[in-house]
């Protein structure tokens, strides 16, 4: 197995059986109260200095949990631990000495810096926010950022709208980075930026990781560069983890029928081999998380699918050394389900 | 053949500097420094831009160049045309027959002098004998009542004779005195219409501060909280709407009265509703966006998103929506004060000078049209501009 798993390594952030349900009311007199299971028991570890990456179809829950790390969103039920410190039960003052520990990087470099603030300011929010500089120490703080994330010092002055896309992002980076985090949720960073441009920006975050320690929850949909940046992985589905392994695991041997139809769909560069790859291809759509499938949520779309994967849900267990999947199919050695071994006891 | 071999030098690679690529050579352009330039650009609402600071300009300093004040009373000069005839008596004095069948004594430049006291008031056989500088003169006004004569299907009212002749229009002149003619009080319309503004467009200022507060205030926390909160809020507001305005300010006067305040007050109180509205719509939309969503992540409190990122964002459609309210509270408040629900005489709205006409608007037209023209213009003038303005501040429009 590979040396990084088994290596005893201090945790930043646990996430334990997180759960974020949406309501929606319906009915006037007689309201009717749907639950959309967002995110719905998901458990999983980060440790320090590593770079966690979440995949996973648009709507499977993948921002929702960043965001529910967070608080952006309150917390439905289960426990968000950060450095032994467990945020999902904090109300919003007792978790602002946090934001200056846990930041977010957003998707849309449009959206995410406000179009009425010069980049000085959006930059210099957060030192205004926690009182951490003024004057000219906060202006040398937001040149020296800027510099960082490859603008000048001029570009302060400037408004969000004069810059390109992956300029613009660059400028979320930079604003995230002001406070000196531990940990950065990277909400879908490139994926509204144009190819040639997302490397430069994974490059960055590789380098400033290297540079400041940081821990990154890293979350796309694009399968490639996931496992360009990220240490391990999560394959997220309708709200579930459906299976976690280091990248390079996760890429040569995986063990969930939804990982393998993810793995088949990334486009290969040669067409020589991709003339012999098989492309597994999902029939149907996503299920509505208002009312999931009973048992294993991805059986509708399964072509393993039995029996029993419509009665008994299957949870996530460690298979093989730091790889978890959640699948009935999964045996061991002597030919015994997982999932038998663990519901048995 | 000419020789065609490109010398190996010019393949030679530009070096490529990171730094310039960065360079943005356009000028730093704030969002209202772009707005501007854009309004700018249209023609008809600078032209409107232009009337309202005219507008500014004429109910503030208007009054004092104006020579006469608004409240001033001369009855003996009351209800003076802006341009009238003059009849020549003798070689520098001049009358002018009053449509009232009175003469009163001008100069040939149009400036009055004052009312002539009749020697004899014949008022069975409709007449009136003036001595004028020794110069008998007679005015003949039985003609207005006659109804089938020649005279009468000339249009004449009445016949001036001056020593026994009579005496034909001498000229038509410019009231020098009175611009705009007097007022059924004698006192000047001009100086009314100008303090008319003066109240009129502060009563619409004064009602758009409050509204504007108000409305961005109740339509930003409602859009902010959202939810059942948020939904109740507004719920009132549609009560508010309900009610119809004039039941409202007949209330409200009940209460505490005619007058300015109380029309500050019955627009300030409604009118809110409609910034509410907008204001909650755009929040509730940009309160989702990311920019919003990193402030929080920031550690931002309610307040700080609310004054520095929600606002200003939606100061756009606030503004556009202040300068179409001016106008409608313009002419609100014309009508009430025109139904007689407005400010007391002898202050003067532009709805209480078309009011105070309409009594004469046979004789006097000249009455009713300064006031509704000033109304008619400023209105058309607020519409062009925030017409602009609309088109200046979309974001869509941007190039």
């Amino acid at each position: 197995m590979e040396q990084r798993t088994e290596s005893p390594k201090e945790v930043l952030l646990e996430v334990k059986n997180l759960k974020k349900y949406f309501y929606s009311k319906s009915g006037f007199i007689k309201s009717n109260v749907q639950a959309i299971k967002a995110v719905d028991d998901v458990s999983f570890t980060i440790y320090k200095g590593e770079t966690f990456g979440l995949v996973g179809e648009s709507g499977c829950g993948k921002s929702t949990t960043g965001r529910t790390i967070i608080r952006l969103y309150d917390v439905t039920d289960g426990d968000v631990i950060f450095d032994g410190a467990n945020l999902s039960q904090m109300t919003q003052s007792q978790i602002r000495p946090y934001r200056k520990r846990i930041q977010m990087i957003f998707q849309d470099p449009y959206a995410s810096l406000n179009a009425r603030m010069t980049v000085g300011d959006i930059i210099g929010e957060s030192l205004d926010i926690h009182h951490l500089a003024k004057g000219k120490e906060r202006q040398e703080i937001i040149w020296n950022l800027l510099e960082r994330v490859g603008l000048s010092k001029e570009h302060a002055n400037r408004y969000p709208h004069e810059f390109s896309g992956g300029q613009r992002q660059r400028i979320g980076i930079a604003r995230s980075l002001a406070v000196n985090p531990d940990f950065i949720i990277c909400d879908e960073p490139i994926s509204a930026l144009d190819v040639s441009i997302q490397a430069q920006v994974v490059n960055m975050l590789q380098d400033l990781q290297k540079e400041m320690g940081l821990t990154y929850l890293f979350i796309a949909h694009d399968l490639s560069m996931v496992k360009h940046i990220s240490d391990r992985i999560g394959v997220m589905y309708l709200g579930k983890l459906v299976e976690v392994a280091s990248s390079d695991e996760l890429y040569d041997n995986p063990k969930h029928p939804y990982t393998q139809a993810l793995l088949s769909a990334i486009p290969i560069p040669d067409p020589d081999v991709a003339k012999n790859s098989h492309r597994i291809v999902l029939e149907g759509d996503v299920p509505s998380p208002m009312n999931p499938p009973s048992g294993c949520r991805f059986r509708t779309r399964c072509r393993y699918a039995m029996d029993i994967c419509s009665k008994v849900e299957p949870v996530l267990v460690e298979i093989e050394p730091g790889h978890f999947s959640a699948c009935h199919l999964n045996k061991n050695s002597e030919g015994v389900s997982f999932q038998e071994t663990v519901q048995n006891d | 053949m000419a020789d065609t071999t490109i010398k190996k030098e010019l393949w030679e690679r530009i070096p490529q500097d990171n730094k310039d690529a960065e360079v943005i050579s356009r000028p730093s352009m704030t969002y209202w420094q772009d707005a501007w330039r854009r309004l700018k650009r249209n023609k008809i609402s600078m032209l409107g831009l232009a009337f309202i600071v005219f507008m500014v300009l004429f109910a503030l300093v208007g009054p004092t160049l104006a020579g006469h004040d608004y409240s001033t009373q001369d009855l003996t000069l009351s209800n003076i045309p802006p341009r009238f005839e003059i009849y020549q008596i003798d070689a520098d004095t001049f009358v002018y027959v009053h449509s009232e069948y009175k003469l009163i004594d001008v100069l040939e430049d149009g400036t009055l002098i004052g009312r002539i006291k009749e020697v004899q008031n014949n008022l069975n056989d409709k007449n009136r004998v003036y001595d004028i500088d020794g110069n008998e003169v007679f005015l003949d006004y039985k003609y207005a009542a006659i109804k089938d004569s020649s005279e009468a299907d000339a249009g004449i009212k009445f016949k001036l004779f001056v020593n026994g002749t009579e005496v034909q229009p001498y000229k038509t002149v410019w009231n020098k005195g009175h611009l705009f003619g007097t007022d059924n009080m004698g006192r000047d319309v001009l100086a009314r219409v100008m303090y008319g503004a003066r109240i009129s467009l502060s009563i619409a200022l004064i009602a758009t501060l409050v509204n504007f507060f108000i409305g961005v205030l109740y339509g930003g926390i409602s859009g902010y909280i959202g939810g059942r909160i948020g939904n109740t809020m507004m719920r009132i507001v549609d009560i508010i709407t309900a009610i119809p305005l004039m039941l409202y300010v007949i209330l409200l006067t009940v209460i505490i009265g005619t007058g300015f305040k109380s029309i500050v007050i019955a627009l300030g109180s409604v009118y809110w509703v409609n910034m509410a509205r907008i204001v909650r719509g755009q929040v509730l939309s940009l309160k989702e966006q990311e920019f919003v969503l990193a402030a929080k992540t920031l550690g931002a409190k309610t307040s700080r998103i609310m004054l520095r990122h929600l606002i200003p964002n939606v100061m756009g459609p606030i503004i556009v929506s202040m300068t179409m309210m001016i106008p409608s509270a313009i002419f609100t408040e014309a009508f009430l004060s025109f139904i007689g629900l407005g400010v007391n005489p002898p202050m003067a709205s532009w709805g209480t000078l078309a009011n105070d006409a309409l009594s004469g608007i046979r004789t006097y037209p000249y009455q009713l049209f300064f006031p509704s023209l000033a109304i008619s213009l400023t209105m058309l003038a607020f519409n062009f501009f925030s017409d602009g303005l609309q088109n200046a501040l979309d974001p869509k429009m941007r190039k």
